[in-house]
């Protein structure tokens, strides 16, 4: 191109011109360079730190590795609950975006997933929080596992999460006393009262004890989760572990129950009549809980191992729903009116006031007319003494007794032997009943509150206003099989050292007693009730059914009128008791037995006590099973023998 | 013609090839560091032996002959940039300009930003008017508005303005008036001062890659975050840097685009301040020496023809400095000669080529 002579133009002026504004250029060019040089200092020189710690922040992660929770073994060392190692599938919610695709995945490559459940899941997880997983697939196999982790880059979304369950190889034996475990819940975590609260070290997805012994113990049976510091990428695909913190497991924890009687117990539970009742089985001379039974049961496998899924939600709710209350406790949270084993206590009270003594004990027995009421009796023994009186359950006897009593010195020995107090053993819940005194009578019918003979009648045989808990009657049965010594019901026997979940150490532990206290019963009175008890079982008593040849078994039924306002059908039926002890000069066993709804204690729960006390028996002196079968079958009035053994 | 005798060697503008390369075997080195697969930066490497041979081409031809293909080269471009509207263009994030011929790929509006450079220099060196009129003006926008609307229907609003910047450039050295001048700026302060409400309240993806950066608060959480993990990956660089393959923000995924477009974060974390300003330094050189380049041609248009492609380079790594550090909103402009990418390296080599083209030639009449 050849410069073309213009008017007006000139050539070395425009490119002086040119020159002039590509200075301009230049500096504008520099002006940019040193706000982004100032940018890159400001970054990198003058906030380094920040950045630094961001950029940390994004790239590591802590993983729980949950700790192993405590085994729970019986007395023998025969395993209770242990944890099992196991895995969950989870996908991580929010980087699904298919959930047919991942349905598919999922169904062609894990084990046992239908695709109905599946797409349930995902529906349900539409209404659940973003950020949480949802879980696919509990106690995955190692299959699962193992093919999750190999497509942990193709498939990120999937993830393998360690979660240790907690499993009860027995299911539904001893369910009250262990209890079971699961997610501490939000409302715990925020409860400044709660003992599980964040304050307290817990944290979401923490598994607690929920009740039994689990909740009681927890804090020896949880151990000390560990951790992994890993390298994550943007999507959190773990490239590289930095760092691993092991867990440390919780402490095993041995209870005084034995196996081979709780099992024997359990099977005696079974075949009652409404399907509701309570056995609880101990030694007399320190309060530890052999067996316990609250009648109907559950298994609380259903908790640890299910509670995600929809077939054990269901089943949990079932639990809930289910009218015989399978959940709830009996042994502690239900009370009953105490029926005849009452007379006990009046007896002590009695002898120990001085009202009757050892030699001079008749009263008169039979029906009485107290004001315009007339109190029947179902015995009719003339002038008793005390021991037949106790042993041949005599109504009229004690009616008489009361009324001599009167209510001071009456709710005086009701308070001595701790009633209307929980008894503290190491159970969740424990309820304390109702007393039958004058102030819980005003209590209760605030339209007659005035205590009458009547009521001091009622009261001293056991009905009346009174309502107590099955471990309350253990606590008094105990106490007189040993003669006033009140020892602490547990089932608690020894933990052995480790580490909590805050990391520190302890040594090993064993149960001590904090709350034992004693009655005072004088040799004298301490026979007459042995005698009582014996005679109601050995001699001409109402608890014959109890007998056990050798074994100089004592014993009282109960018959506990039912007080319930639903007058239709079977739930008015009243509850059988059963209380007793064997031997009767060193006791190393008793029980107490509630048949729920099926009549007279003698019939119904006594028999049960045979079968227990006939095992006992049997398995520590050595004897042959035939003695046993003969034995049980008298025992159980005639009905088929019903033997479990191991 | 030139060809290659001692003069062609020895006038040859070997500090300028000496910045180049050392920038692009920076960019290969700091591409093998985020993206472990060998075959990016092997890929980059091709590139940069193509890009070599197109500067050797270049500069053996007078720049002169070239200029005066421009109005058939332009052509060329708009066809090929039209062309990815149609059904042989492909969509990559979000950017519809890629172009494919079965495997092969490219993106034309790099090749066609320097045939605008060349036509408009083409142009405004026969316009022998100082200062201009406004017919050269509109002629000269109409050359500017036909690839730039192409650019912007495939909605690569960072290419599209990348148009902007030669334009603005090559009519201020051509004699655009003062009072014009002043009156642009003036009107582009206004413009920017009465979106700003707009802004704020928009929800497109553009007002919420702005609003990431100046208004962050504002800014939807998912936008704010390449903002934010670049901005970490540079701050976390420190002084001196991470080190080569240090880079966590890269390396992990957290800066996005890590090769391409955001290349110069891992640099900046990787090798830390004296790493990024060194870097930043070459490039100030590199335009300088383009600038100067313009001031000793003899010729208007090598004047015009260096100062664009030095107003481009200019454009290129402000834009993408400037989104790497937070300072601009993220747009896709790649980083001249270190951002991994075939046709942006031979696109630059082209334009450096013609440059030193020009400096060859710039004692010849």
């Amino acid at each position: 191109m050849k410069p073309i002579k213009e008017p007006g133009f000139d050539p070395i002026e425009d490119l002086r011109q040119a020159g002039t504004r590509l200075e301009i250029l230049r500096y504008l060019a520099l002006v940019i360079f040193v706000i982004l040089a100032g940018r890159l200092w400001y970054l990198q020189v003058m906030n380094k730190q920040v950045y630094a710690e961001r950029a940390e922040m994004n790239r590591t992660r802590v993983l729980t590795i949950p700790a192993r929770r405590g085994n729970v073994f019986d007395r023998k060392g025969r395993l209770l609950a242990s944890s099992q190692p196991s895995y969950n599938i989870v996908i991580s919610r929010k980087d699904v975006k298919n959930f047919d695709e991942i349905s598919n995945l999922l169904i062609e490559n894990i084990s046992d997933i239908e695709r109905d459940w599946l797409s349930k899941r995902f529906e349900a997880a539409i209404y659940e929080p973003k950020y949480e997983s949802i879980v696919v697939k509990e106690l995955a196999s190692k299959e699962d596992v193992q093919w999750v982790e190999a497509h942990q880059y193709e498939y990120p979304m999937i993830r393998a999460e360690e979660a240790p369950r907690r499993f009860y190889p027995n299911g539904q034996l001893a369910a009250h006393a262990l209890g079971y475990v699961g997610e501490v819940s939000r409302t715990e975590l925020n409860d400044k009262s709660s003992p599980f609260n964040r304050e307290a070290g817990f944290k979401l997805g923490d598994i607690i004890g929920k009740a039994g012994i689990e909740r009681t113990y927890n804090e020896i049976l949880m151990g000390k989760d560990g951790e992994r510091r890993v390298i994550v990428d943007s999507r959190g695909r773990i490239q590289k572990e930095i760092d691993r913190i092991p867990p440390e497991p919780g402490r095993d924890v041995y209870l005084t129950l034995d196996l081979d009687i709780q099992k024997i117990a359990e099977a005696q539970a079974y075949d009652m009549p409404e399907n509701r009742g309570v056995i609880v089985v101990s030694d007399p001379t320190n309060g530890e809980i052999f067996a316990l039974v609250s009648h109907p049961s559950y298994d609380p496998n259903v908790f640890s191992l299910k509670a995600k899924t929809d077939e054990g939600k269901t089943e949990i709710r079932d639990l809930y729903e289910n009218p015989d209350k399978p959940l709830y406790n009996r042994v502690i949270q239900g009370t009953y009116p105490p029926g005849s084993t009452w007379k006990l206590l009046t007896t002590v009270a009695g002898l120990n006031e001085g009202v009757i003594t050892p030699e001079n004990s008749r009263i008169q027995d039979g029906g009485i007319q107290l004001g315009n009421y007339f109190m029947k009796s179902l015995s009719h023994l003339g002038a008793p003494d005390v021991v037949t009186a106790i042993s041949r359950s005599a109504d009229g006897y004690y009616y008489r007794l009361g009324l001599k009593l009167g209510p001071e010195r009456f709710e005086k020995w009701v308070r001595t032997f701790r009633f209307g107090e929980r008894t503290g053993i190491d159970l969740p819940r424990e309820k304390i009943g109702i007393l039958p005194t004058r102030a819980a009578k005003a209590m209760i019918y605030p339209r007659t509150p005035k205590w009458t003979e009547y009521d001091m009648a009622a009261s001293a045989f056991g009905q009346g206003t009174n309502a107590l808990t099955p471990i309350q009657l253990l606590r008094y049965v105990n106490g007189l099989a040993v003669g006033g010594q009140m020892y602490t019901p547990h089932l608690f026997l020894r933990a052995v050292a480790g580490t909590d979940r805050m990391g520190k150490k302890h040594s090993a532990v064993k149960f001590v007693d904090n709350n034992k206290f004693t009655v005072a019963m004088s040799r004298d009175t301490h026979e007459i009730v042995l005698k009582g008890m014996w005679g109601a079982v050995n001699g001409a008593g109402t608890a014959g059914a109890a007998h056990v040849e050798g074994f100089d078994v004592c014993g009282k039924t109960g018959t506990a009128q039912n007080v319930s306002t639903d007058k239709v059908g079977k739930n008015t039926k009243d509850h059988a008791w059963f209380m007793g002890f064997a031997p009767r000069d060193k006791p190393e066993i008793s029980a107490v037995i509630l048949t729920e709804n099926a009549g007279f204690g003698g019939k119904q729960s006594a028999p049960r006590a045979g079968a227990i006390f006939t095992d006992y028996y049997r398995r520590t002196r050595g004897l042959k099973d035939e003695v046993l079968s003969e034995t049980v079958a008298r025992g159980r009035a005639g009905e088929p023998a019903k033997v479990v053994r191991n | 013609m030139l060809g290659i005798n001692r003069r062609y060697l020895s006038d040859f503008d070997w500090p300028l090839l000496g910045i180049a390369m050392a920038i692009a075997a920076f960019g290969v080195l700091e591409i093998s560091s985020a993206e472990p697969n060998p075959g990016l930066w092997r890929r980059q490497l091709v590139g940069i032996g193509i890009g070599l041979f197109v500067i050797f081409v270049t500069t053996v031809l007078d720049y002169r002959r070239i200029v005066n293909l421009a109005p058939y080269l332009y052509v060329i471009g708009v066809i090929l940039l039209a062309l990815v509207l149609t059904p042989l263009g492909k969509e990559v994030n979000g950017n519809r300009s890629w172009l494919y011929f079965g495997s092969f790929g490219f993106q034309p509006s790099e090749f066609a930003k320097l045939f605008t450079i060349l036509l408009l220099a083409y142009y405004l060196s026969g316009v022998k008017k100082r200062p201009l009129d406004l017919r050269t003006i509109i002629i000269a926008g109409m050359i500017w508005a036909l690839p730039t609307a192409l650019v912007f229907l495939e909605n690569d609003t960072g290419s599209a303005l990348s148009y902007s910047s030669f334009l603005v450039a090559m009519l201020f050295l051509a004699g655009l008036r003062w009072r014009w001048v002043i009156a642009a700026l003036g009107i582009l302060v206004l413009a920017v001062t009465f979106s700003v409400p707009y802004v704020k309240t928009c929800k497109s993806y553009k007002c919420e890659r702005i609003k990431a950066v100046y208004w962050p608060e504002l800014a939807e959480k998912r936008f704010r975050y390449q903002n934010d993990q670049s901005e970490i990956a540079v701050g976390s660089g420190g002084l001196f840097g991470k080190g080569l393959r240090g880079s966590t923000q890269g390396t992990l995924g957290f800066v996005p685009e890590v090769h391409n477009d955001f290349i110069y974060a891992v640099a900046s974390e990787e090798w830390g301040f004296l790493g990024s300003f060194l870097s930043l330094t070459l490039y100030l050189l590199m335009i300088s020496r383009l600038i100067q380049i313009a001031r000793r041609s003899r010729e208007r248009v090598g004047v015009l023809l260096a100062a664009g492609v030095a107003a481009l380079l200019l454009y290129h790594v402000t834009v993408n400095v400037g989104m790497v550090v937070r300072l601009l909103p993220i747009m896709g402009i790649p980083l001249p000669l270190m951002s991994s990418g075939l046709t942006s390296v031979v696109a630059t080599s082209f334009g450096l080529g013609l440059a030193i083209s020009i400096r060859l030639r710039r004692f010849v009449n």
